[in-house]
């Protein structure tokens, strides 16, 4: 009982994580119909970011946290400013273009930052909670409060405020919010840079429980995206869900199938998406490829 | 002003012709190399030119801190012996590969050497890499300097295959006779990764602890790419273990000692090289990883004369502190260019033998080479206080 709860608590942390990947993925994929590839390049640039501002610039956690946000959402302005000349006219162009970005991102990380990583340290000091021998890290309840923040925030965003309800038409219909004054481009580009803002706080978050280093995209980008999958691409309450599941399921199945478990979190994944090829909360109305 | 034009440009002409014939001639010497057999060597002998050495190692991926530490290392060591003036007034040329860690990427490697004619290689970190490539450069006939130390190496049976440092066996089974015999520990928790390192330090290990009368109260294993240890560390919990063997790469170790304290988990760590890295220190935190302990072949820099001067011109070199992979790099390029040195410039099968027969006092120890590839077979124990690696007292 301890272990499954234990195990529970560790899978839950890491997959508020994933979740936040996730969103990001869905964003772009909801308003523009592209998956970007660059994406957990840019949360790892995120990462290196606020780990800079934070250990070298001597910034408090919070503010090396907007900072890097702030970075990597100019990043993503000029992703999309890069490839909008390609929108609606070549698809598979723009696909390509955005893993040629997360290749020059990593080579980018590597001239700055160097081959070798950095550990973060954590920003909260107290000792683990003891819940009946459940251990829970303070930090953890930090990462996923921060993650619940974000998901309510950007939930709200799309369906309160004008530029959300903006970028929403677009994702329905882009001719027809062309049509009614939408500026697509920019709605775009706000979709990007969100976006890569929700991967730099992804990637900030996980510094500290993880190792910051260029390959640290590899290791958050299958899991988010395929939790972005499990739960509806381009769904924000899908990409909260699916990215909790992913991270629970791979704890488990660390546990019970030790070197087996990527084999079997992917099996069952595929059998998901077999049964439901949506996700949880899949509409394919947003499809526009 | 008039008279005095031509004459320059006739001499510029005359060394254009020369030139182009160096190159035709040294074309044809290098044609000569590639077919087997003794005469290719004599010529290669004969040639001049600087001496291409290859250090293939990961730069990027997540095995790219272990590739840098070692091309640190093996560049320190031929930049000196090229201030010295190279090998018989040879430079010596080094060039880097990236491997990322890839075996693929490896063996695509290992077919350039060949063709770009490298006379030896250097690397990689990786065991795994290193045993792909193992084939392609036994047939070139490139002896191979490797930072590996998987017992799968030895298993290879190419003579043109060298460790810089102790196969895994020799880790794990002084680490186990410290573990049962001096400590006297009986609860031996076991925690490993299914990587090509990780498989090889399990088995290593098991095998050691088992001969000494000893079964581990729990085997857990990992996958290498996993981020949440909760439910092998929760398991390792509860078996109260008096010290848990940990088998896997620095960073990944890290993780794991780190998420183990915030379990509640207080037994010590004990492990092999990758444990008495910083980047295993820091990526557990500094009180995590106290009392860790480790076996290895290079506890410090402070060791002997040997090894201080070593660090320092690391140190002045690169402006960062040297460490175990680093030294064994350095050890495994010296022992090369000595072995260069002694056979004038040899290449292929006469090199190779050199090596063998090279006795050399390095950082790490005295090393002499058996048929096996294998050097040195001797580790000792150190344990890790307050954030640095000192020997066992």
């Amino acid at each position: 009982m301890q272990e499954t709860l234990q195990t529970l608590v560790g899978g839950l942390s890491l997959g508020a994580v994933y979740a936040l990947v996730a969103m990001g993925f869905s964003l772009v994929y909801r308003t523009m119909g592209l998956v970007n590839f660059a994406h957990a390049d840019i949360a790892m640039i995120g990462a290196y970011a606020a780990s800079t501002f934070y250990l070298t610039s001597k910034l408090p956690f919070a503010v090396a946290m907007l900072v890097a946000i702030a970075v990597t959402a100019a990043i993503g302005l000029v992703i999309e400013r890069v490839l909008r000349p390609l929108e609606n006219k070549d698809f598979d162009l723009m696909l390509i273009g955005t893993i040629g970005f997360g290749i020059v991102l990593q080579a980018v990380a590597i001239l700055i930052w160097g081959t070798t990583g950095r550990a973060v340290r954590s920003p909260v000091q107290a000792a683990p909670l003891d819940l009946f021998g459940v251990r829970v890290r303070t930090y953890d309840l930090l990462v996923m409060a921060v993650a619940a923040l974000a998901v309510t925030g950007l939930a709200w965003f799309l369906a309160r405020t004008k530029r959300g309800a903006a970028m929403q038409a677009v994702a329905m219909d882009h001719e027809a919010a062309t049509a009614v004054g939408i500026n697509v481009g920019r709605s775009n580009a706000l979709a990007f840079s969100i976006g890569a803002g929700l991967a730099a706080l992804a990637g900030g978050l996980v510094g500290p429980m993880l190792y910051v280093d260029a390959s640290l995209g590899g290791a958050l980008g299958i899991k988010g995206f395929a939790a972005a999958m499990l739960g509806g691409f381009g769904s924000i309450p899908g990409a909260v869900v699916g990215g909790l599941a992913i991270g629970v399921l791979d704890s488990y199945a660390a546990g019970h199938f030790q070197g087996y478990s990527v084999l079997v979190t992917f099996l069952v994944f595929t059998a998901a998406i077999m049964i439901r090829p949506m996700g949880v909360f899949g509409e394919r109305t947003v499809s526009r490829a | 002003m008039t008279r005095s034009t031509p004459r320059p440009r006739a001499t510029t002409r005359t060394t254009t012709r020369a030139a182009l014939c160096t190159a035709a001639a040294l074309a044809a010497a290098l044609t000569a190399c590639s077919a087997p057999g003794e005469s290719a060597d004599s010529d290669a002998k004969a040639s001049s030119g600087p001496i291409k050495v290859a250090v293939v190692n990961a730069q990027s991926g997540q095995l790219s801190s272990l590739g840098d530490w070692e091309y640190k290392g093996a560049k320190l060591a031929v930049d000196e012996w090229n201030k010295k003036g190279g090998i018989d007034g040879r430079k010596i040329q080094l060039k880097l590969f990236d491997d990322q860690g890839d075996p693929t990427t490896g063996t695509n490697i290992a077919r350039r050497l060949v063709s770009d004619k490298y006379v030896a290689m250097i690397g990689t970190a990786e065991s795994a890499v290193t045993i792909a490539m193992g084939p392609v450069l036994q047939q070139a006939k490139i002896p191979n300097i490797t930072s590996g130390q998987s017992d799968g190496l030895v298993a290879l049976k190419s003579p043109y295959l060298f460790l810089n440092g102790p196969t895994s066996t020799t880790y794990d089974s002084t680490l186990a006779q410290h573990l049962v015999n001096d400590k006297g520990y009986k609860k031996i928790a076991m925690i490993t990764n299914n990587g090509s390192f990780g498989k090889g330090e399990h088995d290593a290990f098991l095998k050691a602890v088992k001969g000494l009368g000893v079964a581990p109260s729990t085997d857990q294993v990992v996958t290498t790419d996993q981020k949440d240890f909760s439910a092998a560390l929760t398991k390792i919990r509860a078996q109260k273990p008096e010290v848990i063997f940990i088998g896997s790469e620095e960073v990944e170790a890290g993780l794991i000692v780190k998420q183990a304290r915030d379990l509640g988990i207080t037994a010590p760590f004990a492990g092999a090289a990758p444990q008495g890295t910083p980047v295993f220190i820091d990526t557990a935190g500094k009180a995590a990883a106290e009392g860790t302990i480790v076996s290895s072949p290079y506890l410090s820099n402070d060791v002997s004369d040997a090894t201080k001067k070593f660090a320092a011109a690391y140190e002045a070199a690169y402006g960062k502190e040297a460490e175990l992979h680093g030294a064994k790099a350095y050890d495994g390029a010296n022992i090369l260019l000595t072995a260069l040195k002694t056979s004038n410039g040899a290449t292929g099968e006469e090199l190779a033998d050199a090596i063998r027969a090279t006795r050399y006092q390095g950082l790490l120890g005295d090393f002499q080479y058996d048929e096996t590839g294998v050097g040195i077979t001797k580790t000792t124990i150190g344990v890790i206080r307050d954030g640095k690696l000192v020997p066992q007292q």
